[in-house]
């Protein structure tokens, strides 16, 4: 016992070395065991308040660029609704009025909060950012998150007041995506460096492309609606597979200048997740 | 003594607080990466208590951890050149019993012993910090820019940081 005693003492400082380096093997590798905890993230009330002071600061630097994608957003949208007010005149005049005002006009599918970026990093292989709106604002992990260009990532974790979201700029995190007006989907995925660039991968050799087409979200899950702009089409990259290629994109957001983004909400998660769920317990041998 | 400890203190706090609001935003050239919190660890008496030291070393690195979401990585990181930095320091300057419990810096050690013990310490802590936060070989090249660059650009700010602040408790 003695021996033991005087054993622990003499090696103790090793020892401690010992425990802090497993604690900290321990952080680096059971990611599962503390994934769903916000206290383990930058989403925690701490670095959240800290992150949202200092924000109250930088938050002003790039208004100006900020602004003017907002006008070109803008001047996109005020054309869309001007095109589709001709379309409805030139439809109405085709359909007999009684019927057309007798649709039942189905409830809006999705809803938006607003959020702003607090906290946000593009020079890492996992990037993620840090939001000001959590859990009390009704985001939940799994909502997409898109600014005004496109889509800039997905909700992982929220605490009360912030919510920390995977960046599309995440090594380890893919989209279902497609070129516009195609309906095969690929998946778009980021190869660490450059964060204005990325690929998409898997598309079967019969889609046709051009240089500079739009690349948007399929639509294929919950989490965005079809047809958000994800990146442009800069070329073909050369792969091994012949049944499939892939893309190298220009992303739509400029990730180094997330100010103020929208967490998309779907009104219809729950039943589609249940649909899901009743699917797999039905079906034999699951 | 409490007044050094009150620095010392306030030294933690600041370091911490540029490196995860400034300085992990910055990445010069796409490679460098300049870290600055590890000069609170390098700035320690040699006399200090190793067990406090190594402690001091896992909770800066835990707590940039946990605003940088990179878990572990510093943590462990900064464990290891907290414990390593003893047997640094005595491979440069010696088993010299003059500097025993000295703190290290540029005026006490002299510009080449100082230099070594920065360099190597930095470029372990970038070597280890930028292979676990990659951990696979497949971004090999990336990666050794990266540690090469940062370990070059944060020696130069950590030397600039000891000049200034080593003005400071000579007067």
């Amino acid at each position: 016992m003695r021996t033991l005693i005087d054993f622990l003492v003499k090696y103790s400082t090793s020892m401690l070395f010992m425990l802090y380096v497993l604690l900290s093997c321990i952080l680096l590798f059971s990611g599962n065991l503390y994934r769903e905890s916000v206290y383990m993230t930058s989403a925690n009330a701490v670095s959240s308040s800290v992150y949202g002071m200092a924000h109250g600061v930088t938050g002003y630097f790039n208004l100006r660029s900020i602004n003017e994608d907002l006008q070109l957003r803008n001047a996109a949208l005020e054309n869309e609704v001007l095109n589709l007010k001709d379309e409805v005149a030139r439809l109405k005049t085709l359909v007999p009025l009684d019927s057309a005002t007798d649709a039942r006009i189905p409830a809006a599918r999705f809803d938006f909060v607003m959020a702003t970026v607090i906290n946000n990093s593009v020079n890492r292989p996992r990037n993620f950012f840090t939001i000001n709106r959590g859990s009390t604002d009704g985001i939940a992990p799994g909502m997409g998150v898109v600014d005004q260009n496109g889509v800039v990532g997905i909700v992982n974790v929220t605490g009360r007041k912030s919510a920390r979201i995977i960046s599309v700029l995440n090594v380890t995190q893919r989209f279902s995506v497609k070129v516009k007006g195609t309906n095969n989907v690929g998946s778009l995925s980021w190869k660490e460096g450059n964060p204005a660039i990325a690929y998409v991968e898997e598309l079967p050799r019969h889609v046709k492309y051009h240089v500079g087409d739009t690349i948007v979200t399929s639509g294929y899950s919950t989490t965005f609606p079809e047809g958000i702009p994800v990146g442009y089409v800069m070329g073909q990259v050369n792969t091994a597979d012949n049944n499939f290629y892939t893309l190298k994109i220009r992303l739509a957001s400029d990730f180094s200048e997330l100010s103020t983004v929208r967490v998309i909400k779907d009104e219809f998660k729950t039943e589609m997740d249940s649909l899901n769920n009743f699917d797999e317990r039905t079906e034999p041998g699951k | 003594m409490p007044q050094s400890i009150l620095r010392y203190a306030i030294l933690l706090v600041v370091l911490i607080l540029a490196q995860v609001l400034i300085c992990n935003h910055i990445m010069l050239f796409g490679v460098a990466m300049p870290i600055v919190f590890i000069y609170f660890l390098l700035t320690l008496p040699m006399s200090t208590n190793p067990k406090l030291v190594l402690t001091l070393g896992f909770l800066s690195g835990f707590l940039v951890d946990l605003f940088a979401d990179t878990p572990g990585v510093n943590a462990l990181s900064c464990t290891v050149i907290a414990g390593l930095r003893r047997p640094v320091f005595h491979l440069y300057s010696g088993n010299d019993e003059m500097l025993a419990g000295v703190i290290p810096s540029i005026s006490s050690l002299g510009f080449a012993i100082y230099a070594k013990y920065l360099v190597s310490l930095v470029f372990l802590y970038c070597l280890m910090s930028f292979s676990l936060e990659y951990f696979t070989f497949a971004y090999f090249g990336q990666m050794t820019g990266k540690v090469l660059a940062s370990t070059l650009l944060s020696s130069l700010l950590l030397a600039g940081i000891d000049g200034l602040t080593g003005v400071k408790h000579r007067a």
